[in-house]
């Protein structure tokens, strides 16, 4: 992080003439009141007294012009049309870095979730408009549109290759509609069609571990875009289309793989839309740490005894300070330290609930902010490069994606890389087509 | 009634000590412990007792006779009221360890008990236990550490004086541990509450200290030699300890301590190295956990609290090592702490250039750790802190920073005190960063904010300040209990306004931090209320347990030879090191006068006084030179020595060559041992001039007077009424009540008129109190005990005498000269829209805005002070508004909000009823208008940087309190006001509710601005104060005084320089029609601090114990090495 001058202040209001906001009799604050109604007696923005640790700890204050403390402010002021009119509720990612510092525990994301609800939807993103429309055209629940088909068909082609081209893996098997496996694993939706031979190394870990486990044929997408657009309706669809296919496969735990909003989206909507279910939502990362436990995972960092490569992870907010708190933050460090060894490992600060979102976190990823979102990602580009690790491991999708926008933006020489990347190659199983974001130092590691 | 030790009658009686300890506590000797560790026993008893053991007359005569003459030299028990069976005598019963059948023994009596227990060893609780133990209370100090001090012992300094906080208590803990009616309890906690007000039975655990107090002299030897280092949990675990510790070096009691949870000989049963090297045999690991039974007839709890533990939060960033909490800096810039007052961040060990203080950490705070109210002083704290950092480095850059949110400096002068600190170039930011980040290279810490303009910044510091908040100790649970008491959603004890420290149990008092966060001074001042309310309780039982000492009459000395005594302390090692003692010795010995000379290896010790006794008597001396310590401590102790020996106490001087001397000289042992014997010679000197010091006796008239007839006067004079003490109430108007009149409910929401009609009638039919209204005073003379005065009554002029008197004369609503107030009748100050509006619900329905502004004319140079109530008192009444109207928008235009301490709940509710709060700046002050028949008030919202424009029914001006026309009452009785008008208390701290002339005393808004229960609070403390004075039959006056000598020719210069008014001129007749002049001093006023003897250029007046011949007599002996 750069040190700013503070004797440069020169922020004497220009607004200082611009028309006073009315209040008072005959003012109105239409959106306040339905904020209020809406959010939790505990968090009312009503509470706040403006002492400002919600700006400042957040990344997108100073976007649009705005920030939070000033964002809960005009709502309480009733400024409604300029509230309305700003795109800041786009560029917020609702990751709780906020809520987790207020005194007054203002539920600003929530609040911002309301805002967005009240956006008329041709105004909303596009792009995520879009995602949404596409995920519920088709039973697979998949942003990127695949059907069911093509889905079983991609699956297919790669686990065949897998078992062609990668000694020991010649009966890898992925269950596709395994009734009564335990785990219903989801799956983004991209990766299918632009990366289809990343899925694999989970694959093999799955194997590894002896996994009883099963995609779906329909609902496996880890995303729900329903969310992130305050589109409750999308949100409560793709949920029970899950809840669904979960319930008549018989599974017991939902298994989200490396991804925080759907995570999050899954848990929060089966409760929000009180939908009965009687499976568990659990993230990978907690089976990850299991295995390796139980020796059904035999991860080795010898490989990194010599070339001393130094990683560093991102905590996904969604994952961690919105869902499990530091417990998973915990587990993921367990992984990544029997895995690359201890001594390489290097904590980013802050970290764990109290970490930085990257800015592509709940769906930002998606919205068409990206200048915006590029700028809300420096403190975390300032903050990995400070650990001066090679790697950052992004156990969710929307980090992932970002912080590797953010390297190849700011040209930061670091790389991004999936937790089962790292996973795979401390166990001598990542295949050669599998590096792709491995660096040149890593990309022969483990390669026979 | 016979009063023995155990050893006494073990040796007589032939069997072993644990025997007659056995007898007693099985109940076979029934003797009951004092609590001076003797036994009491009555004769008869004791005679039945030893025909049954078949013990021999002539051992049981021998006994008698011993402990009979033991009863005449020893301390005297006055027993007023408590007649028939001894056993019921007992307040304090012994027991080896916890026995069922003592815990169900309730003292079978209705009688009530003239002792109080106060629980916890801070300033409330001491200050409590010497308030009433100095007014004839027996108290019991119950301490859970191993010494008194609490919090405040651990301070650098106190705001808003700066003053040396060890300064202010270290003399109440002295006062304390000396004083004959205070027993302490340390490492002890209440475990059994039984009996109701007026006699509860209390059991406390006395945990073991496995060092005899008797025997402990503090000498350090056992620490020296003890190999196990432990957290120093006084300085926060900065430094270590030993296994065996002082808590810090100024402790009451100042005696040493084992952790047996450190100790490796209770660890591992090894070790004892203590017990070897210890001189005195103290070491006593075969101490066991007591259970102690005491009965007293009052209580109050002042356990104080728990500083807020930041250490689970990641934001606060409290594991980066240049993070500390604001406790451990007190630390860090003390004196006595592990830096010797060397301000060095903990990370490198060098000084800070750069420091932040982060606010509200663990305050105002509901989400993360449920402490939703303001801790009251932690504002002021980090000012004093930022202040006084800079005298703790070298140099004079020192950058510091205030991170806030408002900031909260409502008491007395303290406005001024953040105005000095803005002017000492602190920076105040209002921001609050998010979190702390770990600086470069592990030192220092990083943190990003943003400023009320909107702007971000990264900023680093060498070193950050948590303003850590209070919360309630965990053990108030337990207490509570104990006690059955009510505690609020907090854990602070629930009290109303009105009764600001009284429990929901009676007989049960709370007092300090436990009743709410607040400052020292606010502590001080519950202590005196509390005093007064144990003493109304108690009122009969005033003086029937204590202990009054006496000593046999002095030997006239007046035409015997000086004869000089000297006693040389090696104080261990302390002085010895250094000091070649037995040199001194060695050269005393060939002083002039001197009989007898003596090396004692430790001064102070209990045998050591039996031994100058022993000496005094053998050898005649009539003179005692002890080359010690210092006076401040231990001039006392040493007088009564004296007194025992038949001497008069002012027949010793002390030579200081341990403090002076051998602390200061280390490195130079000869010079040391030679400044050694120059500093005996000089008080040898001193001391031959020497002369027996009587002390005064005034007589006092037994009646107060209370100046003024608002709450705080009514208050003040049935409290006084209820202590015994005729009071005259005057009021300069027609009506008692005072400012209460404009209330309707106080801020916890009582009723305040059902209050104030009750008080009226209770004060009107007091036959102790005589109430005039329409009354003021016209002139005042005489002092302390004696005062005469002229009342004004309608007119007519009346002469009245009084022993003392209470200011309480209050304030009164500031009128504003902004916002169009006169010019429009909806302009209105807070009390007129009280009347107009909030008091009637009909007319708040027929509005749709209010909006208040608040520091109307206050915080500005013309009056710049904060009057405390107004932030409160406007959100109160937007709350009403609130609730009588859910749809009326109310925004109050604010530029601190100060709803300190529990109040801050009150802000809580109002925005979370929909109040809006905007903060403006005196820069840019709110407009306002008058548009279309409505009112417009314009003013700049910071947070969504904008103009704003609110269209009102009603404008409220919050305009603060202004004093009364003051100055001519402190005119006559010549005490201070301030520049504010206020009148000023002789120590903001000590003496809150004194004036600085003795015999007067002040409470309420004449003192400063407060809410009622502060008001009440202060009433009640200073007629507690008063009664204090006067129900003594008599007041000593202090031997060390003034005396006019022959030599006055009037010319009155030391007249001029008195501070305390102690002196006047008086014109007699002289010779041919001429007259003379001679000064003339007041014993009463006079504090001997020699400013006129100084200033005299005559020897026209001089002080006693420091005439021109004993201090010439010094200096010669100083500057003529080997003369006296």
């Amino acid at each position: 992080m750069t040190e700013i001058d503070i004797n440069n202040s020169s922020v004497e209001e220009n607004v200082i003439r611009v028309a006073p906001v009315e209040l008072g009799i005959g003012s109105k604050n239409k959106l306040k009141d339905f904020a209020r109604f809406m959010l939790p007696k505990e968090g009312n923005l009503n509470f706040c007294f403006n002492c400002g640790a919600c700006s400042s700890g957040c990344p997108a204050s100073g976007l649009a012009g705005m920030d939070p403390r000033k964002f809960v402010r005009m709502v309480c002021l009733g400024m409604d049309e300029e509230i309305m009119a700003n795109d800041w509720v786009w560029m917020c990612t609702t990751c709780n870095r906020c809520v987790h510092v207020c005194p007054m525990k203002v539920d600003i994301p929530q609040l911002v979730s309301i805002i967005r609800g009240q956006w008329p939807k041709e105004k909303k993103p596009k792009s995520i408009v879009e995602a949404c429309e596409r995920s519920l055209k088709t039973d697979t629940c998949s942003t990127s549109g695949i059907s069911v088909e093509d889905w079983k068909f991609i699956v297919e082609d790669v686990v065949d290759d897998v078992r062609q081209t990668q000694p020991g893996f010649e009966k890898l098997n992925v269950p596709m509609d395994e009734k009564f496996a335990r785990l219903f694993l989801t799956q983004d939706s991209t990766m299918p069609l632009t990366d289809p031979l990343e899925m694999a190394p989970l694959w093999k870990i799955l194997h590894l571990a002896d996994a009883d486990w099963t995609y779906g044929s329909q609902g496996w997408a880890s995303e729900n875009f329903g969310y992130f657009l305050a589109d409750d309706d999308t949100w409560e669809k793709i949920v029970r289309k899950k809840t669904d296919v979960i319930e008549q496969l018989g599974c017991k735990v939902l298994v989200n793989t490396e991804c925080g909003h759907d995570f999050f989206a899954a848990k929060q909507g089966l409760e929000k839309f009180k939908i009965s279910h009687s499976f568990e939502v659990k993230s990978i990362i907690e089976y990850y740490a299991d295995w390796i436990r139980e020796g059904r995972l035999k991860v080795n960092s010898d490989w990194n005894l010599d070339l001393k490569i130094k990683f560093t992870i991102q905590d996904p907010c969604q994952l961690v300070r919105k869902s499990y708190g530091d417990f998973i933050a915990e587990e993921l460090r367990f992984v990544v330290k029997e895995t690359v060894g201890e001594e390489n490992f290097i904590d980013m600060y802050p970290n764990r609930s109290n970490n930085y979102c990257c800015g592509g976190g709940g769906g930002a990823i998606l919205s068409d902010f990206k200048e915006e979102r590029l700028a809300y990602g420096k403190i975390k580009l300032a903050q990995i490069l400070e650990t001066q690790a090679t790697y950052c491991i992004t156990p969710c999708n929307n980090c992932h994606s970002q912080i590797l926008d953010l390297s190849h933006y700011y040209n930061a020489r670091f790389k991004t890389i999936h937790l089962w990347t790292i996973l795979c190659l401390s166990m001598g199983i990542l295949g050669e087509n599998e590096r792709k974001y491995l660096g040149d130092d890593l990309a022969m590691v483990g390669l026979k | 009634m016979l009063i023995f030790k155990v050893g006494a009658v073990a040796k007589h009686l032939g069997v072993h000590r644990n025997t007659v300890t056995n007898w007693i506590n099985t109940g076979k000797l029934q003797a009951s412990l004092t609590s001076a560790k003797r036994y009491t026993i009555s004769k008869k008893k004791f005679i039945r007792f030893c025909e049954e053991k078949h013990i021999s007359k002539t051992a049981r005569e021998l006994v008698i006779l011993e402990t009979e003459t033991q009863t005449q030299n020893d301390i005297k028990i006055i027993e007023k009221g408590i007649k028939g069976n001894i056993q019921k005598d007992i307040n304090l019963k012994k027991t080896s360890r916890l026995d069922d059948e003592e815990l169900t023994q309730i003292p079978g009596t209705d009688k009530l008990m003239g002792s109080v227990m106060v629980v916890g060893g801070g300033i409330a609780g001491i200050q409590a236990a010497l308030e009433l133990a100095d007014s004839g209370f027996y108290v019991y100090i119950v301490e859970k550490t191993a010494g008194l001090g609490g919090v405040m012992s651990q301070l650098d300094k106190t705001f808003p004086t700066n003053d040396c906080a060890s300064c202010i208590i270290l003399p109440k803990l002295v006062e304390c541990d000396r004083h004959l009616n205070i027993e302490l309890l340390t490492l002890s906690q209440v475990v059994k509450v039984q009996g109701s007000v007026g006699h509860f039975s209390i059991q406390v655990k006395k945990k073991p200290r496995y060092v005899d107090i008797d025997k402990c002299i503090a000498c350090g030897i056992c620490a020296q030699k003890c190999p196990i280092n432990v957290k120093d949990e006084f300085n926060f675990g900065i430094n270590k300890k030993k296994a065996v510790y002082i808590k810090y070096d100024q402790s009451v009691p100042l005696k040493y301590a084992i952790d047996p949870s450190a100790c490796i000989y209770f660890t591992l049963g090894k070790c004892r190295a203590c017990e070897k090297f210890c001189p005195t045999g103290a070491i006593n690991f075969t101490q066991v956990e007591e259970m102690v039974t005491i009965t007293v007839g009052a209580v109050i709890l002042a356990p104080g609290f728990k500083p807020f533990d930041p250490s689970g939060y990641d934001f606060f960033g409290y594991r980066i090592k240049d993070v500390v909490t604001s406790l451990e800096l007190e630390r860090l810039l003390s004196i006595s702490g592990p830096n010797k007052g060397k301000l060095l961040r903990p990370s490198d060990n060098t000084e800070p250039r750069k420091i932040a203080w982060l606010q509200c950490v663990g305050s105002r705070n509901q989400n993360n750790c449920g402490n939703s109210y303001c801790s009251n002083i932690c504002c002021m704290s980090a000012v004093k802190q930022s202040m006084a950092s800079l005298n703790h480095v070298t140099g004079q850059a020192l950058d510091r920073t205030i991170f806030f949110t408002d900031l909260r400096s409502q008491g007395k002068e303290s406005d001024k005190y953040f105005e000095r600190a803005k002017q000492e170039k602190i920076r105040f930011v209002r921001a609050i960063p998010h979190t702390m980040e770990p600086g470069k290279d592990g030192t220092g810490a990083r943190m990003r904010y943003m400023t009320e303009q909107g702007e971000v910044i990264v900023e680093s510091f060498e070193m950050v300040v948590l303003s850590i908040g209070f919360e309630a100790p965990e053990d108030v649970l337990t207490l509570a209990g104990l006690f059955d008491i009510e505690l609020d959603q907090h854990n602070f004890a629930s009290t109303s306004c009105f009764e600001p420290i009284t429990s929901s149990r009676k007989g049960v008092y709370v007092i300090g931090a436990f009743q709410s966060p607040k400052p020292i001074s606010r502590s001080v001042i519950q202590a005196a209320s509390a005093a007064a309310s144990v003493a109304t309780l108690l009122a009969d039982q005033r003086g029937s347990l204590i202990k009054i000492k006496t000593y046999p009459d002095e030997r006239d000395i007046l035409e015997e030879k000086p004869s000089v005594g000297v006693f040389v302390c090696s104080c261990g090692v302390n002085i010895a090191g250094i000091v070649d003692v037995d040199q001194v010795v060695a050269y005393a010995a060939k002083l002039p006068y001197v009989t007898y000379v003596e090396n004692n290896l430790f001064s102070c010790a209990v045998d050591a006084q039996e031994s100058i006794i022993e000496r005094i008597q053998e050898f005649g001396l009539n003179r005692i030179v002890i080359a010690a310590c210092t006076p401040r401590t231990h001039e006392h102790m040493f007088q009564e020595t004296l007194k025992s020996a038949r001497l008069n106490g002012f027949m010793l001087e002390m030579a200081n060559i341990r403090n002076q001397n051998s602390w200061v000289h280390q490195q130079d042992a000869k010079s040391a041992t030679n400044k050694a014997k120059d500093q005996v010679r000089m008080a040898i000197a001193k001391v031959i001039y020497n002369y027996p010091l009587k002390q005064d006796r005034i007589n006092v008239v037994k009646k107060a007077l209370v100046v003024g007839g608002g709450v705080v006067g009514i208050d003040s004079a049935l409290t006084l009424a209820s202590l015994g003490i005729e009071t005259i109430l005057i009021e300069r108007s027609n009506t008692l009540g005072g400012n209460a009149l404009n209330l309707e409910t106080s801020f916890k929401g009582e009723n305040v008129r059902s209050m104030l009609e009750d008080l009226i009638n209770k004060v009107s039919l007091n036959k102790k109190i005589t109430v005039y209204r329409k009354t003021t005073l016209e002139s005042v003379s005489g002092s302390v005990g004696n005062f005469k005065g002229f009342l004004n009554i309608a007119g007519e002029i009346e002469h009245i005498d009084f022993g003392a008197a209470i200011m309480a004369t209050g304030g009164k609503e500031a009128v504003p000269e902004e916002y169009l107030y006169g010019q429009e009748p909806r302009v209105v100050t807070q009390l007129e829209f009280d009347k107009k509006v909030l008091f009637h619900p009909d007319e708040v329905n027929k509005v749709q805005c209010i909006v208040f502004i608040q520091c109307v004319g206050s915080r500005e140079p013309q009056r710049p002070y904060c009057s405390r109530i107004c932030c409160i008192h406007s959100v109160k009444a937007a709350i009403k508004l609130k609730h009588i109207n859910p749809d009326i928008k109310v925004y109050i235009l604010y530029r601190e909000i100060r709803t300190y301490g529990e109040w801050e709940e009150h802000y809580s509710e109002a925005r979370n009823l929909g109040v809006i709060f905007i903060r403006y700046e005196t820069i840019r002050k709110p407009k306002v208008r008058k548009e279309d028949g409505f009112l417009r008030i314009e003013v700049f919202d910071p947070i969504a940087r904008r103009p704003v424009r609110i269209t009102a029914d009603y404008l409220a001006l919050a305009t603060g309190v202004i004093a009364r026309d003051n100055q001519h009452i402190a005119e006559f009785f010549k005490f201070n006001v301030s520049s504010d008008g206020f009148f000023n208390g002789a120590h903001p701290k000590l003496k809150p509710v004194d004036l600085s002339v003795a015999g007067l005393f002040l409470a309420g808004i004449c003192n400063y601005p407060k809410p009622l229960d502060e008001s009440i609070e202060e009433a009640r403390a200073a007629a507690f104060r008063v009664s204090a004075l006067l129900l003594r039959k008599e007041i000593k006056s202090e031997a060390i005084k003034c005396f006019v000598t022959d030599n006055c020719d009037g010319c009155a210069l030391c007249v001029d320089v008195c501070p305390f008014n102690a002196l006047s001129i008086i014109k007699t007749d002289g010779q041919k029609g001429l007259y003379n002049v001679k000064v003339v001093a007041d014993p009463a006023l006079c504090q001997g601090c020699g400013l006129c003897a100084a200033t005299c250029p005559n020897d026209g007046i001089m002080v006693h114990g420091f005439t021109l011949k004993q201090l010439m007599a010094q200096v010669c002996a100083a500057v003529n090495t080997g003369q006296i």
